[in-house]
């Protein structure tokens, strides 16, 4: 029975494993690039100078911070309503990255704060909305490391994952609703980017090399977490023999043969 | 409803019979309040400028009290099985046993700050805001609450995760219960702007708050 | 209970979206007024702020008024309809000059003038290559916040200040 229950699982294993190198390889020559032209080959703002070369890293990181809560919700989604087998794994996943992500955005966000504001931190709506989704984040973690049982852990942060779903249109739309010190969007707005090209063509690379790198990474950690709760499984039908099978196994359940690209196609 | 009335009036007396009731929340709230002014010195019109979010943070931390035995005690004597079973629709007795516990810990808090609004030198007016706000704006934190204990029931020590989990999602009910209190203080800040949004967040929890945590309590028995 | 499950079901949903509904229309009632991060200048001159009580104070630095003295550095706050000197002794932010948003925290001292202990910088949502800006006023086509494609909208305080006036009286109402 559990061989079977693992089969979509196995069917993702062989899926990334031909896919990533692919995915490694453009993240490399998207970064290369991307930097290349935003560090080097982009001009001078008018107004900030050199400090504006911050923006392409710190943009990129604040729009793939939403981006992996969104991925975490899309999941979350996914285990509560659908019961993909591997939804539950790709939330797991994308936590830390996500966490990762948040907490960089603001440290490249603060860099670029000090000289231009002329301060570190300031508590206006979007400053503060984003480092609430850095603590619901580690929140989220938190309780993925407390609660033993995978399964019940999926189901759990998959509530609490939707319930702070609310935070993101705050986060998107706290420019516009409040005046903040943080400037409004400059790219994904109405009446169009108010950015010359040779500024925006190295953002939107940027963009594209760290949204390569994201799922690199969050392959590669699903890939490792499918491997734990494989190991998890074997280790406890050792240690109780025919009876821990039943209730070790990954959540698994033999689904149609498509649902399987299922979360490649949820997180390109 | 009276299967709703009677389990109302059964949280009710649980909270009030065990463990010494409301009256700990109140206790921790006033050392709460007691301790700021050792931390920041007792500096009476810094005080009275920031005692409306003193109030509000203490009456935050006060009310996450309690909450992690709110579906603890009934899953660990088994009733939470019956509540499960049970044909009452599960986000209605959630519901109820919020306002339940919000009725035992939260209004002591809000009858009480008042009373220690004078140790932060505050005006009548300025009070008066603060005790309008919190009515307005603890069942919010209580609802909210509700999620993260329903979310850590099966968890031995789950009381600080708890904080974490819930903490950051009473930002919003935070800054506008305070900004909305602090109208009373300058009277350049509108207070019906932030307090409409206050009592929007508090319905919102009352729908948001209860489904969740049906959901997670669902998931955590089977 | 007479109701079905499936009834007792609906009605629930149901009354969830009711209370949902009278909470979207609350936050519409209130969105009818905007919340601030800072106030200008004109709110400040309406409200008549007591000497000596904090507030933020947004707006643009004025045309020519900014006037430094060794380490303090007088300047005008205006959002076109009100204007306010201010003080300040410290380091400014790369972006503080002449036209740029600017959010200040200070008080209003009995001679009128504002005094910030901290300013800030605003800056708004245009990018601008500087060579391109360079070549624009080398012709004399360079004009902030005119009919320059590439200037549309800036800069952000300017509109939102304008916003903001109309309303000010709405919030005194309240």
């Amino acid at each position: 029975m559990a061989l079977i229950d693992l089969a979509n699982p196995t069917r993702f294993l062989r899926l990334t494993d031909r896919l990533l190198p692919w995915l490694v390889g453009a993240t490399v020559v998207t970064m290369v690039a991307g930097l290349y032209l935003s560090l080097y080959a982009s001009p001078e703002d008018y107004q900030q100078g050199a400090t504006v070369r911050i923006m392409y890293i710190h943009v990129p990181f604040a729009w793939l911070a939403m981006f992996a809560y969104t991925v975490m919700a899309l999941a979350s989604l996914g285990t509560l309503v659908w019961k993909h087998p591997l939804s539950d794994v790709s939330a797991k996943a994308a936590a830390p990255i996500g966490a990762a992500f948040t907490f960089l955005c603001l440290v490249t966000g603060s860099l670029w704060g000090k000289p231009m504001w002329g301060t570190w931190w300031v508590w206006d709506a979007r400053l503060t909305s984003v480092l609430v989704l850095f603590i619901m984040y580690l929140g989220i973690i938190a309780l993925w490391r407390t609660i033993e049982d995978p399964i019940r852990a999926g189901k759990a942060v998959a509530v609490l994952t939707l319930v702070g779903y609310l935070n993101v249109p705050i986060i998107k739309f706290s420019v516009d609703w409040w005046n903040t010190l943080h400037q409004p969007a400059s790219i994904m707005r109405m009446d169009g980017p108010s950015m010359p090209p040779s500024m925006l063509v190295p953002l939107l690379v940027m963009a594209l090399a760290f949204t390569f790198l994201f799922m690199t990474l969050h392959f590669m950690t699903m890939r490792s977490e499918i491997l734990r709760r494989r190991i998890r499984t074997m280790r406890q039908r050792e240690a109780s023999g025919a009876a821990g099978v039943a209730t070790a196994t990954t959540g698994a359940r033999p689904g149609p043969a498509h649902s399987d690209t299922k979360p490649a196609e949820a997180h390109s | 409803m009276s299967t709703l009335g009677s389990l109302f009036v059964r949280e009710m007396r649980l909270a009030i019979r065990v463990g010494g009731g409301a009256w700990m929340g109140v206790l921790f709230f006033l050392c709460v309040i007691v301790v700021v002014p050792f931390g920041i010195g007792p500096d009476l019109n810094l005080l009275s400028r920031i005692g409306p979010a003193i109030l509000w943070i203490g009456a935050l931390l006060a009310s996450l009290l309690g909450l992690d035995r709110l579906f603890q005690a009934d899953r660990d004597d088994g009733s939470l099985d019956l509540l499960l079973m049970g044909d009452t629709p599960l986000e209605l007795v959630v519901l109820t046993k919020c306002l339940a516990h919000w009725a035992a810990s939260g209004l002591p808090l809000v009858i009480s700050a008042p009373v220690f609004s004078l140790f932060l030198n505050m005006d009548p007016l300025a009070t008066a805001a603060l005790t309008a706000t919190l009515v307005a704006g603890t069942p919010a934190l209580t609802l909210i609450g509700g999620i993260g204990a329903a979310l850590t029931v099966s968890l031995r020590r789950g009381g600080l995760l708890l904080a974490i989990l819930v903490l950051p999602l009473t930002i919003p009910v935070l800054i506008f219960g305070v900004s909305a209190a602090n109208a009373a203080l300058d009277y350049s800040l509108p207070f019906a702007t932030p307090f409409a949004i206050l009592c929007a967040l508090t319905l919102i929890s009352a729908v948001v708050g209860p489904f969740a945590a049906a959901a997670a309590l669902r998931f955590s028995s089977d | 209970m007479a109701m079905t499950r499936k009834q007792r079901r609906l009605s629930m949903i149901g009354g969830a979206g009711a209370v949902l509904a009278v909470a979207a229309g609350l936050i519409l009632y209130a969105l009818k007024d905007e919340i601030v991060f800072f106030q200008s200048p004109s709110d400040v001159a309406e409200h008549t702020v007591p000497h000596g009580q904090r507030i933020r104070l947004g707006g643009l630095v004025k045309d020519g008024s900014i006037d430094r003295q060794g380490e303090t550095v007088r300047f005008v706050v205006t959002d076109g309809a009100a204007d306010l000197s201010a003080t300040y002794t410290g380091i400014l932010p790369d972006l503080f000059r002449e036209g740029q948003g600017v959010v200040a925290e200070g008080t209003v001292g009995n001679d009128g003038i504002f005094h910030a202990d901290t300013v800030l910088a605003k800056h708004d949502e245009n990018y601008m290559p500087k060579e391109v800006v360079e070549a624009l006023k080398a012709r004399g086509e360079w004009q902030m916040g005119a009919d320059n494609p590439a200037a549309k909208g800036a800069p952000a305080a300017d509109k939102t200040s304008q916003a903001e006036t109309p309303s000010a009286p709405a919030s005194r109402t309240n």
